[in-house]
């Protein structure tokens, strides 16, 4: 009954469209004319017969690891000097956490000009440091344009897992360290043997919404600052994706990749769920 | 002797601030740690206010400095070229009634879902985690045969509910948890004395779910605000349009005019940061609550 409204949002707007667009995956559709039933050949075709959704699969991969990895490592980091009685402490969790709330078209507009290889200042930075070997058109050079959106989008979310893992801490009762001070733990002992473990609970949701964002979540920034260029060395699956279905009109082909990201999204998550709730985790 | 020995270490990290030369190094280390973080996170935008207050030559020739000389009319004509006025409004009420919407629905099925025992309560909360793995961009066509099929293409009132409905499975997820993390003797109480259970959730549990509340809000609020996909596919009447739509139609129209641009970041970015920083409170209470204990 208390459900009724939310499962009726849910089955308009998300679950016949998540139906549909599985029933197109089957089919050759160019959104005009009516699609024609072509079996398992668009997914097929995908595997077999597309080099750049190869080399997007292997982009996510790079982009997903390693935002998963800076985006936890670095709020973790962040959250324990942040969790710390110090004098300003509250304007810096203000201030940390700000890049998230900005848009993507503030972000890809900033980072472009940081990027900008005449103006742009890391290239300025480089040169004060001397290291103008170093300097490079970042997001037109196919060996950095990857790292660059990469470090975009840690730069953007890390403030977001920061407050989690403060959230976290803050929640660890004070006297068990008063315990292990009186025992004489020391900082690093206290930090393995009571904080972490303690943490677990969130850890496994911060290293959750940012495996599901690093995959299905990344098209926007992609999008602004590279489009997938240069040759593809950016082109996530989902770039890839919106270029078939809406600038070559390949509708249930671009269906056929969703679909295919999705199983190896959801193999990753509930593989991990499931690890997790047999650990610390329990839903 | 014991308060002396709690007082000693009532804060972990009081040793920070004691005489020792090495301690005094660490805490220098934090703060220039924290400094350079936050340098790296805030300068962004003071470039950003910098540039919408400088003139073409200026921002060319002096692009990461403050601006020689303020001119106030680029942000009078980047108001009125972005036509914000009339964008602000239109984002303002989808994003107040989205907002509406999602809270209200998702926290009664949240609710249902920490508390309720009923047949396929796990199956329907794996479907909705499930649900939160498919890319918006793959079911974005069926979405928008649904909602032509619906007859609200072109409306505030459609986008509305594309925002809720798309949003709902995170919102629950978050809210689920949250509900989990209060005690139900309270409500058992209540039960027992003859409330049935909307009027316990009502009257009992959403107060004390304020900060989850407040979490999903400005979590989906900024999102609401800075949504540029599905506004760009759903409303392409010009006057009902939302201001990310508003901003990429000025950047490819006039997009020569940087100071303009920048000016029209300014107006729609700090009003968010505003609130933000007013209930960011709130916002990391609600978080602990719901994160630590889903």
């Amino acid at each position: 009954m208390m459900m009724t409204p939310a499962i009726i949002l849910l089955i308009i707007f998300v679950i016949i469209p998540i139906i549909y667009g599985f029933y197109l995956s089957f089919h050759r559709w160019d959104g005009f004319n009516s699609p024609v039933f072509i079996g398992t050949r668009n997914y097929v075709r995908l595997i077999e017969r597309d080099d750049v959704f190869l080399k997007a699969v292997t982009n996510t991969i790079i982009f997903a690891v390693s935002v998963v990895l800076f985006k936890n490592v670095l709020g973790l980091f962040l959250a324990l000097l942040v969790n710390q009685k110090i004098k300003g402490v509250i304007f810096f969790r203000t201030a940390l956490f700000l890049p998230v709330t900005l848009s993507f078209v503030v972000i890809g507009l900033l980072w472009s000009w940081i990027y900008n290889p005449t103006f742009g200042l890391l290239n300025a930075g480089l040169e004060l440091l001397g290291l103008d070997n170093l300097i490079r058109a970042w997001l037109s050079d196919q060996a950095t344009a990857l790292g660059a959106i990469i470090t975009v989008d840690i730069w953007k979310w890390t403030g977001f897992h920061m407050v989690l893992f403060l959230a976290g801490l803050q929640s660890i009762p004070k006297d068990l360290y008063e315990v292990a001070i009186i025992d004489g733990a020391s900082a690093w002992a206290r930090l393995t043997r009571i904080t972490l473990p303690l943490l677990a609970p969130v850890t496994f949701i911060s290293v959750l919404l940012s495996l599901n964002g690093a995959f299905v979540r990344n098209f926007e920034l992609v999008f602004v600052m590279t489009d997938g260029g240069p040759n593809h060395t950016t082109e996530v699956v989902l770039t890839h994706l919106v270029t078939q279905a809406f600038r070559f009109g390949k509708l249930g082909y671009a269906s056929a990749m969703g679909f295919a990201l999705f199983v190896v999204v959801a193999v990753i998550a509930f593989t991990y769920i499931r690890i997790g709730r047999s650990g610390a985790y329990n839903f | 002797m014991a308060t002396a020995v709690r007082q000693r270490n009532s804060d972990i990290y009081s040793d920070l601030f004691s005489r020792h030369f090495s301690d005094r190094l660490k805490l220098l280390l934090v703060y220039a740690i924290l400094i350079v973080a936050t340098v790296q996170t805030i300068y962004p935008l003071f470039w950003m206010v910098f540039g919408s207050l400088k003139t073409d030559a200026d921002l060319f020739n002096n692009v990461w400095g403050p601006p020689r000389m303020m001119i106030w009319q680029n942000y009078v004509d980047a108001w009125r070229i972005a036509d914000l006025g009339a964008r602000i409004g239109n984002s303002i009420i989808i994003t107040v009634l989205s907002l509406t919407v999602l809270l209200i629905v998702s926290s009664i099925a949240a609710y249902a879902l920490a508390r309720l025992q009923f047949p396929g309560r796990q199956a329907i909360f794996l479907i909705i985690l499930a649900t939160m793995m498919i890319p918006p961009e793959v079911t974005v066509i069926p979405l928008f045969i649904v909602v032509r099929t619906l007859g609200i293409l072109n409306s505030r009132f459609g986008l509305v509910f594309v925002y809720a409905g798309t949003s709902m499975a995170f919102s629950i997820f978050l809210l689920r948890g949250f509900f989990m993390s209060i005690p139900p003797e309270l409500e058992d109480a209540a039960l027992v004395d003859g409330a049935n259970r909307l009027q316990v959730f009502w009257h009992i549990v959403l107060p004390l779910a304020r900060p989850g509340l407040a979490t999903v809000a400005i979590f989906q609020g900024m999102f609401f605000w800075n949504e540029f996909f599905l506004a760009f596919i759903f409303i392409r009447q010009a006057e009902l349009q939302t201001i990310p739509l508003g901003l990429v139609n000025f950047f490819y129209r006039y997009s020569a005019d940087w100071t303009l641009y920048f000016a029209a970041l300014s107006m729609v970015t700090i009003p968010v940061i505003v609130l933000y920083v007013a209930m960011q409170r709130w916002f990391i209470e609600g978080l602990t609550a719901g994160a630590v204990k889903s």
